[in-house]
């Protein structure tokens, strides 16, 4: 079963976003991915799972170019949009490539107002009436936060602020939408109603969605292939119902093992599995 | 009394001045995270050019401001994309010495080019008086004050309304969310350069027509800026035109009641005073260290 799962055969064609033997450190020492790959589709939804400090998040800064915030560094590998190499060039012009993100802890703007946080998201946008239109759109889609669109953005409540996060990344107009960690924090019923929402801008618009998450349940239920990272390597990957009925996953990743130590123990003796399966 | 208000009167045009050239000290702050130490330079060589262009070659002064603050803001520009980007990362203290150096090259172009004697004011300015009452205002008073209201008002209208502006309030804000969403804080940083330029160097016009003399010892009512922003909060628009009130109103009742002597010391006591208890002035949030 699971040397199926690691099969050539079940790797997704080269798509719009193609990352390959990614290697990234930060200040020339911390090595935080190690010869990641992973693809996205043309049209895909995708996630990437794993615990806390695997580099879920250096992967998404290493793709939109924002590690020099970080002192981080690619080292070696490629980052290909629709074949053209992105990796390195200026986060402006990524995001009007078509790659915009909800950053981990949704990082909005506390003290602009609801209404200019979406609008900043139009950054590498132009025409003004199109930002316009688009900005009472983000108001159609998430009605909750339409009253609040004059109030201080810091004001609002975790499950609101998730929901501009995520209206300001759609006002790039992105063709690759990035969620990292979109869930945490949140109560279970704004996750849900976020994750539906998500399924529907990549079944409707063919918004391609790359979901970074440590809820693999829900991540797994809503994206159609999955990789998992582990201390900056992906130690798996495949097709999402295949990886959820995986039993190693099902015993480390959705059968709520909690605790921190257990689960460091049980990723070792699991990746060494793995590797001599290979 | 009457003195109390006159005092006030002249203390009002020339804390405009400060608000006008605190203003651009905190933008470029707020924006870049850089405490710029030639920000009193740009003022003197706003001033020397006022000299050439007003005194020297007679030319009209609207066209003389609107000349001078595009080659000071050209060189804000300049200085942004020559000097500071390529230092981005580096420690805030490597780049405030940065600033002092660049400051020492400008006083140098200024020495070289008009020589170290003093010259006499500008006189470009209509030179009458307006009486109310015992209350006498030199119409420069109130042309200082209605030139430096207006660059505060536009630039605030900009800083709020326009998307640039609301670029330059995101970078302030969380410069990695800025970047991530599509703004270039390399622009933003330029465009803060630029206006924090102009702001000194338009200042720097007005205030070669209030001074009784121009020398090399302008760049110190620059430093004014330094009191001025502390006092209104050093990342707050609205604290440094505040900031340059006070500072300006205190020190003209300051000198005319104890002598001119005592300038420095009100401008300075009060920004102790201020920070003593207030760390971060009346309106400031962010602390001078960040890691
Ligand atoms: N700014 C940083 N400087 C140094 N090391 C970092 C930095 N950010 C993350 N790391 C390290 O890189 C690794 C991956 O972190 P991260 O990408 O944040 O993981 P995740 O998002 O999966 O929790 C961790 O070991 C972490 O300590
Ligand atoms: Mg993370």
């Amino acid at each position: 079963m699971a040397v199926q799962i690691l099969n050539e055969s079940t790797e997704p064609t080269p798509g719009l976003l193609d990352v390959n033997n990614l290697e990234v450190v930060y200040n020339d020492s911390v090595v935080a991915l190690r010869g990641v790959s992973i693809t996205v589709p043309e049209g895909g939804f995708v996630s990437v799972l794993g615990t806390n400090g695997a580099g879920k998040t250096t992967l998404i800064r290493a793709i939109t170019s924002l590690l020099f915030v970080h002192k981080g560094k690619i080292r070696d590998g490629e980052i290909e949009l629709r074949g053209k190499r992105i990796a390195g060039s200026d986060s402006a012009k990524i995001v009007k490539a078509g790659i915009c993100q909800v950053p981990e802890g949704r990082m909005l703007f506390p003290s602009l107002t609801v209404e200019e946080n979406l609008r900043i998201g139009s950054s590498s946008r132009r025409n003004r009436a199109e930002i316009n239109s688009d900005i009472e759109r983000m108001f159609d889609l998430f009605p909750q936060i339409a009253s609040r669109r004059k109030d201080v953005a810091g004001w609002l409540s975790g499950g609101e602020q998730q929901m501009v996060a995520v209206g300001r990344a759609l006002m790039a107009r992105p063709a690759l939408l990035i969620c990292d960690e979109l869930s945490l924090g949140l109560a279970p019923q704004i996750v849900h109603t976020l994750f539906e929402l998500l399924k529907q801008i990549n079944q409707d618009e063919g918004t391609s969605i790359l979901l970074i998450e440590q809820n693999a349940r829900m991540a797994l239920q809503y994206s159609k292939y999955a990789y998992i990272l582990e201390t900056g390597r992906v130690v798996l990957d495949g097709p999402s119902d295949v990886l959820e009925s995986n039993e190693d996953v099902q015993e480390f990743y959705l059968g709520g093992a909690g605790e921190a130590a257990e689960a460091y123990a049980t990723i070792k003796h699991y990746k060494k599995r793995k590797r001599w399966l290979l | 009394m009457d003195t109390f208000l006159q005092l006030t009167a002249s203390g009002i045009a020339l804390g405009s001045v400060y608000a006008m050239v605190a203003l651009g000290f905190v933008l470029v702050f707020k924006s870049t995270d850089v405490l710029n130490f030639a920000h009193g330079e740009f003022l003197m060589l706003g001033s020397f050019l006022a000299l050439t262009f007003l005194v020297e070659w007679n030319l009209n002064i609207v066209f003389a401001i609107v000349a001078i603050a595009f080659i000071v803001a050209a060189l804000g520009v300049a200085l942004h994309y020559g000097i500071m980007k390529p230092l981005v990362g580096q420690p805030l203290f490597s780049v405030v010495l940065v600033t002092i150096g660049i400051a020492i090259v400008i006083r140098a172009f200024l020495l070289m080019t008009y020589g170290p004697l003093e010259r006499g004011r500008i006189l470009a300015l209509p030179q009458g008086q307006l009486d109310i009452g015992n209350l006498v205002i030199p119409y420069v008073d109130i042309i200082l004050f209605l030139v430096s209201s207006a660059a505060v008002v536009i630039f605030y209208i900009f800083f709020k309304s326009t998307t640039i502006g609301l670029q330059m309030r995101a970078v302030a804000e969380n410069l990695e969310a800025a970047a991530a969403m599509g703004v270039s804080p390399n622009k933003v940083f330029a465009v803060s350069w630029g206006i924090g330029a102009l702001m000194a160097g338009v200042a720097g016009v007005m205030y070669g027509n209030f001074t009784a003399v121009i020398d090399l010892n302008l760049a110190a009512i620059g430093l004014r800026a330094f009191p001025a922003a502390m006092i209104g909060g050093l990342d707050s628009v609205e604290g440094a035109i505040l900031g340059g009130l006070i500072v300006g109103v205190s020190e003209q009742l300051a000198a005319g009641y104890f002598g001119g002597d005592f300038r420095d010391v009100v401008a300075f006591g009060l920004m102790f005073v201020v920070l003593m208890v207030r760390p971060y002035g009346f309106f400031g949030t962010k602390d001078l260290i960040r890691v």
